[in-house]
């Protein structure tokens, strides 16, 4: 190890030699070794870290941001009458209609008098804590290419997710537990190259902790192979032993060869977890007050109530970035997408989320965990102010809402705006790179430093875009 | 980011010691992703003026037009040739010609052909009152292919340089050499004052070639009669019998199957399955079974579909087939920039062929000239020429563009399907053409009554129901008679039909559903009532009308096409949700739709008769359908096109024209003339010909890294300037030739590699190596290596005596590009399954969870060498999965098999089935007392005696002879078992 160490200039051949495979692990180098032993281990920030981890909250098929955070008088105004500009490429070419006003009331909220619309009763009462960005910006109108941009930061090609290029940038806190976790992703728009590592090492891959169709009563085993089966505690570290007599024999049969040493570790790591994670996703260790708190006692808020108290517990022990799926499911297939009938539809999805999403914020703010930890919520677009179907709005990625919350950024705080209409972002506009760039450097990296060489060059979250929006950090 | 493309970066995170390196941003950007980068004003140009420019204006004022004088390529060029002067005002809009022009306010009205939008001539004039900003000025079309002719150090970089034929070169120990590859690496190494490492002992070497050619441990068997084998070549009759293995191609072609990005589904988006791809998969297999040549397997994979068939009046399946290597990458079938989702098809194609069989980054010359290698933009787009003209997709216009499917039999035969299916499509249309116009005629006669209808299911429905008999067995039961009474008094009061009532009543009453356009129905007072359920029969009236009279127009059409056998045109769309109560009420089932029954009553006699008939003529049509024709997941040729090159790599924004071309760099001026359609052809002899000196370096440098872990190369799919210099470049084009001279066989580079000294030195290293040569770069020993995942698997289902060696074919159910969209569809689940693991489906988006976990290749971009990590997650897998334990028990099974066998037998047996090696004497003993330790620990816990040597369940277990042990003799073997698959020695590859 220390003949590398010595060595930067080799340590960078040798990434250069691991180009166009899947980075250092495959070498024979020291350096994988080290890096096979432990590549979660915490790392230095490249700037003032706001907050030292994140939780996403995704609400897939497309909320509509008119609806809920950015009321347009115009659409008032002008219900019924003709976009009064050509519209940009859309999804669906059928059934467009004129300007549709939103049907829900909006009302101001807290010091802040930040409006939010009727459907967010309880989040309402967390404005202060928040900061709307009326700004956002994508480049898909259709949902996997829009997804695969919100989690990877492109649309065309598959890359590492932005929670892998956190974890990859930033280690983890708790070495029992992965660094990051999914929590009930969605199978389809992109599956697993959502949370995927893509051509970063596989450690920094996110753990999915089941899938949108589950159940919280389906999630026994919430890691895979965490829990023991039909060995005691006892005669597993006994068995345990065994091997890692065996393995220590082979080591050092082979010169210690790092590879091995690395696997040896990579057991007694094992070991650990299963004594520890278990406990994290143990829910039956909250109070009554809690889980009522997170709407588990009521049907419609059970899933994503479980999600958000799991996040919590998660992000107490250390896990980097913890993602939230508020997603298709049985019951619910078409999430937010309301290409028609946008009220029953936005009133059936606010109710799943309102009470626990509010709940995580009132919980987080208790323990004290809002004071470093970053709160992100989006969709993967908004929804257009003219009607589809008559009663419904299509994909709009050209300017939309999303929040965050916690640490690292101002509260009560609105960031961007659309045109009068809401279907640009005109003042401020926070594209899925800015809003990358934003969280990666709320969280102390730098987009433009975090880079891996693969096929050839150097990667970022960010492609060559992005700029993290100053206005909006405390 | 601002436009510098080259920017200096210090690297983050990862290794956290800080060392500079070259970011090079921009090298293979999404299209639009470099629009972003710029300033403001130039954002503003790029992505709303420019392409207004490209697509409404450059047909004539362009560099070669110039109609008036007006070039709008380059901002020099408004400044119009002749008289005409400048044709802006910067900062004036009011002042410049063009915008008056494109208002259409003077003389000179611009385009001629049809006033811009408002929003395109907003934007214009918001661009001058900018100061009519263009980016550096510089000329539009030029920059960024700017290349040109090469420089001496771009033209001799070290792997466009021809093969030579090298003499192996003398060596001091010449005992050492047994095939030429030794004099290579033996020179090196004394040389440097390297010793290489002792030969690796018999049993090593055996299991290091058993899983290198066939990715299985030999058997227990196979172990026995190689130590039996005293002869002089035992080891060479041992690859023999390997390479004569049909499982010799499942693991080769695996290999290959990395660098192809073989995949069954389309990933990205609604990850649609391709429903062929295993066909593809298995002609991989096949071709390294029968070892066909590298150069016609190259050619197969690029324009199989074009190579003749071998017998007449068949069409040449197995090249349609090898291309798949084309057809099967990832894809955004439903991304609506249609013509951005094409080239991104393209865009995939040529990074797969660079990557893969030249080792070259083609792909990083879409944006702009590449910024290593001397790959220029035109180059790339010369490339893309040759994948437009060739069939991508069924057509990519289409809202979510549908994959295309090329039939394995003749067009005539596949035509007779497609035809008669095209039939039965049509007869099927011409019957509900029927139904729907007689149903029509029903509902608009039986309309006014409507209201009637509803006042009266009201009043069924509002009628008290009286308290439910407590006898009575279910308060539905009980509830039923009560309505029907009603229903039969009010339907008797109004003098109106009871079973068209009761259809009201069953469609109005409350559901699970919510029905909002029923509301102001079911809530209306009653003095209200009529005046709403008027209206309702109004709104109905009103889009009734408009909606028969579109599809009887569209009828009149149908059979006119029909009469003359022409395409018939859509079907007028239409939207239910525009008013729900007409959607609902005139279906089949509603109150107003007509059953199958009730047909006969309602349509006229006419009608029905010609419905009655045609529906015996489809039943035939149906009865004589020909069988389907097998189809395969491939590409085609399409029509020629003229290719331009895009600025900036943005698909709305063409350049100049390029021809179809092979990289400049490579041909020296000697590009073959394409003739061909899409040139697929021509690229396929190129790339596959000998004096290609990338193709045949990059395959030679993938033979030995497949057989040592790391190539001569070490960066597999990189032979440019980013990538590493080879560490035997004599050794590698040595061969390179005799790979060319020995008729591209992979077999015949096996032997001379296995049968090589450097193949069978051991894994020992000297501390001078460690410290001084830590990568092996002199290959002064063999590199250790993990099992990759098909190795771990089929190990353990070998080990367990389950290996299902069926070979081929699908374990993925239909056919069609079905989707995955839906949440409930759990990832594959590989430990039901006992075939071989590349065998398992692949769909990209949901690889199968064990695969991933051992870092099994990204299916998504051409992989050259995997990674191999060691984290906690697999160390899980291996204690606590149910996978690892029933396979752990089956083993134990099998060492437990013969009641005679003394223990330390078994221990021999369990290590020689494992480990393929013989343990020691304290190692025997140490595993004897920890069986008996386990046994004892858990004696206390479980001592039901195990009767039957059978699993019980479905699982697949062979049946060994029955006799009884304990139940913790079972655990205790079961855990020793399981420890040895845990261990280092099995995982890893001596």
């Amino acid at each position: 190890m220390s003949a590398f160490k010595k060595s930067p200039l080799s340590r960078r051949m040798l990434l250069r030699w691991s180009a166009c495979g899947f980075g250092l692990l495959g070498l024979r180098g020291l350096l994988a070794a080290e890096e096979s032993r432990n590549p979660l281990a915490p790392k230095q920030p490249h700037l003032q870290a706001r907050a030292k981890r994140a939780i996403f909250i995704f609400m897939h098929g497309g909320p509509s941001h008119l609806d809920i955070y950015d009321p347009k008088p115009r659409l008032e105004r002008d219900h019924g009458k003709p976009l009064p500009f050509e519209r940009p490429l859309t999804f669906a070419e059928d059934q467009v209609g004129g300007l549709l006003k939103s049907p829900f009331q909006f009302k101001r909220h807290g010091e802040s008098g930040i409006p939010l619309s009727e459907l967010f009763p309880k989040l309402a009462r967390h404005v202060d804590d928040m900061c709307i960005i009326r700004s956002m910006v994508g480049d898909s109108v259709a949902h996997g290419g829009a997804l695969m941009q919100l989690h990877t930061g492109t649309n065309t090609f598959t890359r590492p997710s932005w929670g892998s290029w956190v974890v990859y940038g930033l280690g983890t806190e708790n070495q029992n537990l992965p660094g990051f976790i999914t929590l009930k992703p969605t199978l389809f728009h992109g599956g697993s190259k959502n949370y995927s590592a893509g051509f970063l090492p596989a450690a920094y891959e996110g753990t999915p902790i089941g899938y949108a169709a589950l159940g919280p009563d389906d999630l026994k085993e919430p890691i895979q192979y965490l829990e023991r089966k039909g060995l005691s505690p006892e005669l597993q570290r006994f068995e345990l032993d065994m091997l890692q007599k065996m393995n220590r024999r082979s080591a050092e049969q082979a010169n210690f060869d790092p590879q091995l040493e690395g696997r040896i570790q990579a057991f007694e790591l094992a070991a650990r977890m299963q004594t520890e994670a278990p406990e994290a996703f143990d829910i039956a260790k909250e109070s009554e007050v809690t889980r009522k708190l997170y709407g588990l006692d009521q049907e419609e808020t059970r899933d994503v109530g479980w999600q958000c108290l799991v996040a919590r517990r998660l992000s107490e022990r250390g896990v980097r970035f913890v993602q939230v799926s508020h997603t298709y499911r049985v019951g619910n297939p078409v999430g937010w997408d309301a290409h028609s009938r946008l009220v029953p539809n936005h009133v059936g999805r606010a109710k799943q989320v309102d009470q626990p999403i509010a709940a995580l914020l009132t919980d987080m703010k208790a323990r004290g965990l809002l004071d470093d930890t970053l709160v992100i919520c989006s969709g993967e677009f908004g929804r257009t102010p003219i009607a589809q179907s008559g009663d419904g709005r299509d994909h709009n990625p050209y300017g939309y809402t999303s929040w965050m919350a916690g640490a690292g950024i101002k509260h009560g705080f609105i960031y961007g705006a659309t045109d009068e209409f809401g279907y640009h972002a005109v003042e401020d506009r926070m594209h899925i790179h800015d809003l990358h760039a934003t969280v990666l450097h709320i969280l102390g990296l730098d987009h433009k430093k975090l880079t891996y060489f693969h096929g050839g060059r150097d990667f970022r979250l960010t492609d060559v875009a992005g700029n993290a929006a100053e206005k909006l950090l405390a | 980011m601002n436009s510098s493309n080259l920017v200096h970066m210090q690297q983050g995170g990862k290794l956290g010691t800080p060392g500079t390196v070259v970011l090079l941003a921009g090298l293979v950007l999404g299209p639009s992703a470099g629009l972003l980068a710029g300033s403001e004003p130039e954002e503003f140009f790029e992505t709303k003026i420019r392409p207004l420019f490209a697509a409404q204006c450059q047909s004539c004022h362009d560099d070669k037009q110039k109609l008036g004088g007006l070039d709008l390529t380059r901002r020099e060029g408004l400044d119009r040739e002749g008289s005409g002067g400048p044709v802006i005002v910067p900062g004036d809009a009011g002042a410049s010609a063009l915008i008056r022009a494109v208002r259409y306010e003077s003389k000179i009205k611009m385009p001629p052909t049809g006033k811009l939008s408002a929003t395109e001539i907003v934007d214009l004039t918001e661009w001058v009152r900018m100061g009519a900003p263009w980016p550096g000025m510089r000329t539009a079309r030029r920059t960024d292919t700017a290349g040109g002719a090469f420089t001496e150090e771009e033209k001799s970089w070290w792997s466009f340089q021809p093969v030579l034929r090298q003499e192996p070169p003398a060596v001091r120990n010449a005992d050492w050499v047994r095939t030429p590859i030794d004099n290579f690496i033996l020179a090196r190494l004394e040389k440097e004052g390297f010793e290489p490492a002792p030969a690796a002992d018999k049993l090593t070497l055996l299991r290091r070639v058993t899983y290198d050619l066939t990715g299985l441990p030999p058997t227990e068997r196979e172990v026995k009669d190689y130590l039996a084998d005293d002869s002089a070549d035992a080891y060479e009759t041992v690859v023999e019998r390997l390479l004569d293995s049909s499982r010799y191609g499942e693991r080769w072609g695996r290999h290959w199957l990395d660098v192809a990005r073989y995949a069954d589904s389309t990933g990205v988006d609604e990850d649609h399955k391709y429903p062929f791809a295993w066909k593809y998969r298995d002609y991989v297999v096949d071709a390294f079974n029968d070892d066909i040549p590298f150069d016609r397997f190259l050619q197969e994979q690029i324009a199989g579909d074009l190579f003749p068939a071998e017998e007449q009046g068949t069409v040449n399946a197995r090249g349609i087939i090898a291309t798949g290597f084309l057809a099967l990458g990832p894809k955004l079938i439903a991304e609506q920039d249609k013509k951005k989702m094409l080239y991104d098809m393209i865009d995939e194609q040529i990074e797969v062929v660079g990557k893969a069989v030249l080792g070259l980054t083609l792909q990083c010359a879409r944006c702009h000239d590449h910024k290593f290698d001397p790959i220029r933009q035109r180059d790339y787009y010369s490339m893309a020429s040759i994948f437009r003209s060739t069939r991508q997709v069924e057509d990519w216009r289409t809202h979510v563009s549908e994959l295309y499917f090329m039939p394995l039999v003749p067009e005539a035969e596949a035509e007779a399907y497609f035809s008669h299916q095209k039939k039965i499509k049509l007869k099927d249309q011409q019957i509900k053409n029927i139904v729907e116009e007689q149903s029509a005629t029903h509902v608009m006669r039986v309309l006014p009554g409507v209201p009637e209808y509803l006042i009266a299911a009201r009043e069924v429905m509002d009628a008290p129901q009286p308290p439910v008999p407590a006898a009575a067995a279910s308060a539905e039961t009980a509830a039923e008679p009560n309505r029907d009474e009603a229903l039969m008094r009010v339907a008797s009061q109004h003098a109106l039909d009871a079973v068209q009532l009761g259809k009201w009543i069953e469609y109005l009453k409350p559901t699970d559903e919510v029905r909002p356009h029923l509301n102001w129905l079911l809530e209306a007072g009653e003095a209200e009532l009529p005046a709403v359920a008027e209206h309702y029969r109004a709104e109905f009236e009103k889009i009734a009308t408009k909606r028969y009279a579109d599809l009887a127009q569209w009828r009149v059409e149908f059979d006119q096409a029909l009469a003359k056998g022409e395409k018939p045109p859509e079907r007028p769309s239409f939207f239910g949700g525009e008013n729900r109560f007409f959607t609902e009420t005139k279906t089949s089932n509603g109150p107003l739709g007509v059953s199958r029954e009730e047909r006969k009553k309602v349509f006229s006699a006419d009608a029905f008769e010609r419905l009655t008939h045609l529906e015996a003529e489809l039943r035939e049509l149906k009865r004589t359908l020909p069988s389907k024709p097998p189809m395969a997941n491939a590409v085609a040729e399409e029509e020629p096109y003229q290719q331009h090159i895009f600025v900036g790599g943005n698909v709305h924004v063409p350049g100049e024209a390029v021809p179809k071309a092979f990289p400049a760099v490579l041909t020296h001026g000697k590009q073959a003339e394409i003739t061909g359609i899409s040139g697929r052809m021509e690229l396929a002899r190129w790339l596959s010909s000998p004096d290609n000196p990338l193709t045949v370096r990059v395959i030679s440098n993938r033979i030995w890294q497949w057989h040592f872990g790391e190539g001569l190369v070490r960066t597999p799919n990189n032979f440019g300037r980013l990538g590493a210099a080879p560490t035997h470049p004599e050794l590698l084009d040595y061969l390179a030739s005799e790979f060319v001279n020995r008729g591209w066989s992979f077999k015949t580079m096996h032997r001379l590699i296995v049968f090589s000294s450097a193949y069978r030195m051991s894994t020992e290293t000297t501390a001078r190596a460690r410290e001084t040569d830590p990568d092996n770069r002199l290959w002064s020993h063999f590199n250790r290596r993990r099992m990759d995942v098909e190795e771990i698997r089929d190990s353990l289902l070998a080990i367990e005596g389950t290996i299902d060696f069926g070979m081929g074919g699908t374990l993925q159910a239909g056919e069609g590009q079905g989707m995955t969209t839906t949440n409930q569809l759990p990832h594959f689940d590989a430990s039901k399954s006992y075939r071989r693991t590349l065998y398992l489906p692949l769909r990209r988006a949901n690889i199968p969870k064990l695969l991933t976990l051992f870092d099994f290749a990204d299916a998504a971009t051409s992989t050259g060498s995997r990674s191999s990590t060691n984290v906690a997650p697999q160390a899980l897998f291996m204690m606590n999965s149910e996978y690892v334990s029933r396979v752990a028990n089956g083993f134990a099974r099998r060492v437990l098999a013969e009641r005679r066998t003394p223990d330390e037998q078994r221990v021999r047996q369990a290590w020689l089935m494992a480990l393929a090696k013989e343990p020691t004497g304290p190692e025997i003993e140490e595993a004897l007392d920890y069986i008996s330790a386990f046994q004892k620990q858990s004696l206390d816990k479980d001592l039901t005696e195990v009767t039957s040597n059978r699993m019980e369940g479905p699982h697949r277990s062979p049946d060994y002879p029955a006799y009884h042990y304990s139940a913790s003799t079972l655990a205790a073997w079961q855990s020793y078992c399981r420890v040895l698959l845990a261990s280092n020695d099995f995982i890893y590859i001596q």
